[in-house]
């Protein structure tokens, strides 16, 4: 019993995407061929680039720099506003079609999903022509590429797809390990971030080879659990399975929004922590959890963050105490600084069944949790801006913030 | 024919099926005069799903000033917009 897991990703996805639509809008220029990224919001000061294309790859630009650095390294670039409603669309048609070859399917982030096909030898006899009809369906059907990568587990798949775009199918079973993925750069491993690889560089680990020949007890002693997992996987070896969705139990939740303007007084940063709270709180409530302790986080508009936490005597998924307990934690560190960016983060979970009183706490969690019910019903019902708090009228503030602003929108998460 | 893109006012059939035919249709190019086009005949009917939006492309013929035109036409679903899109 031989497993078989296939690795797809849309190349430059949101850009591929807009292109697509834009072709069939009636438009005569192809994004994909010209020197393009989509960028967001400048004006809201959410201006970084999301993706590039191709073209634009040449100019060095790369994703998450600011469009002002993008636009030094090409002037004459175009630049696209996101439009994540049709990401989900184009993402959700992908998903249709992988449905009708296999059930097992994870949908890793928007615009990448892993598919097993795992003894199923007698129905696709031949891999690479099964990923070449998925392939060409995808170009045919949605107008535009993906990449594939095939393997024997999810890990490697993934590398695999990575290794040359657009439009290539790439193998990376077992044997291939010492050819194809050890001579790559360690950056190119999955979990080998912008804070592991100058550790590993340290360590002269410069490839992927390097690092899966090294010596475990040393990683282990420097980066902990984490070494082990980034020498397993440099090994090729993982196990995980293809999950149907992406849960899996929750360890914390938090969001964190860049404010459009350089928040300065308290009044106004309050109003950004309520809105997150409401965000936060309402995910937390949803996950059946109740939290105790919160965290907030601050970036002034130097860039240098800071934060608090603090651990509640009462569990609680009360979106007013967590509002009073992040207002409590800003106005005890926040040293008057202009604020760029504000998060809340929650974390210990408890289940919310029932909740231990606290004697010298004065807060009504009985009538508080009967409003929160309501409020979550209604929002729910009739979406989110349905109903909001008074104090967000005029103030140019969304009242719940935070994520991307579409709903079930998947992002990619560090767990295969 | 050339990729024009063009918003249309447009009277359609939908029989008990929901099978949607074009039957006519307004449209104004820059500031010439209003034209009402009849859709003599419907050659292909195809459905596009292009970037996962679902479109209904009709490529159809009419007699246009005494000339018989080939051109195409497209429905989207989710917005009920007619485009002409090709003439």
């Amino acid at each position: 019993m031989s497993k078989l897991i296939f690795h797809i990703d849309a190349n430059s996805a949101y850009l591929s995407w807009e292109a697509t639509y834009r072709l069939q809008m009636g438009e005569q220029l192809d994004l994909r061929l010209v020197p393009s990224v989509i960028g967001g919001d400048e004006q809201s000061r959410h201006g970084i680039v999301l993706t590039k294309s191709i073209p634009a790859k040449k100019f060095n630009i790369q994703t998450g720099e600011t469009l002002y650095n993008a636009r030094m390294k090409c002037p004459n670039i175009v630049i696209v506003p996101p439009r994540y409603w049709l990401y989900m669309k184009c993402s959700s048609a992908m998903h249709q079609i992988f449905k009708e070859y296999t059930p097992q399917i994870q949908r890793f982030s928007v615009d990448e999903s892993f598919l097993d096909f795992s003894n199923m030898e007698h129905l696709y006899p031949d891999y690479m022509k099964l990923a070449k009809t998925i392939k060409e369906r995808i170009k045919t059907e949605l107008g535009f590429t993906v990449n594939i990568g095939i393997s024997n587990n999810k890990l490697l798949a993934k590398v695999a797809s990575d290794f040359k775009k657009p439009d290539r199918i790439h193998t990376l079973f077992p044997h291939e390990i010492k050819q194809k993925m050890w001579p790559l750069p360690v950056e190119d491993l999955f979990m080998v971030g912008r804070s592991t690889a100058p550790k590993l560089h340290n360590l002269n680990i410069n490839t992927i080879g390097d690092l899966a020949n090294y010596d475990l007890k040393i990683l282990n002693h420097k980066f902990k659990s984490h070494g082990g997992i980034i020498y397993n996987y440099a090994n090729g070896i993982d196990n995980s399975e293809v999950r149907k969705s992406n849960y899996i139990e929750i360890k914390g939740i938090g969001n964190s929004t860049t404010i459009p303007f350089d928040a300065c007084d308290s009044d106004t940063a309050h109003k950004v922590l309520l809105s997150l709270c409401e965000t936060v709180s309402m995910r937390l409530r949803d996950s059946r959890n109740c939290c105790t302790v919160i965290s907030i986080n601050i970036r002034g508009s130097d860039m240098i963050s800071y934060s608090r936490q603090k651990k509640l005597t009462v569990a609680t998924d009360s979106t007013r105490k967590m509002y009073e307990v992040a207002c409590y934690l800003f106005d005890n560190v926040w040293k008057g600084n202009p604020i760029r960016h504000l998060g809340i983060h929650i974390t210990d979970f408890c289940s919310n069944d029932f909740y231990q009183c606290c004697l010298l706490d004065a807060f009504n969690y009985e009538k508080d949790k009967s409003i929160n019910v309501v409020v979550d019903a209604i929002r729910l019902k009739y979406g989110s801006s349905s109903i909001i708090r008074s104090c967000f009228l005029h103030s140019g503030l969304s009242a719940m913030c935070g994520g991307i602003g579409e709903e079930d929108y998947p992002l990619m998460s560090s767990i295969l | 024919m050339k990729v024009l893109a063009l918003p249309i006012e447009m009277v359609s059939y939908t029989d008990n099926k929901g099978v949607i035919r074009p039957v006519r249709f307004r449209m104004q190019i820059g500031d010439d005069p209003m034209q009402v086009i009849k859709i003599d005949k419907v050659i292909v009917k195809e459905t596009q799903k292009l970037a996962g939006n679902i479109m209904l492309v009709y490529k159809c013929q009419s007699l246009i000033d005494d000339v018989m035109k080939l051109f195409e036409i497209k429905y989207e679903i989710a917005t009920c917009k007619w485009i002409l899109f090709k003439i």
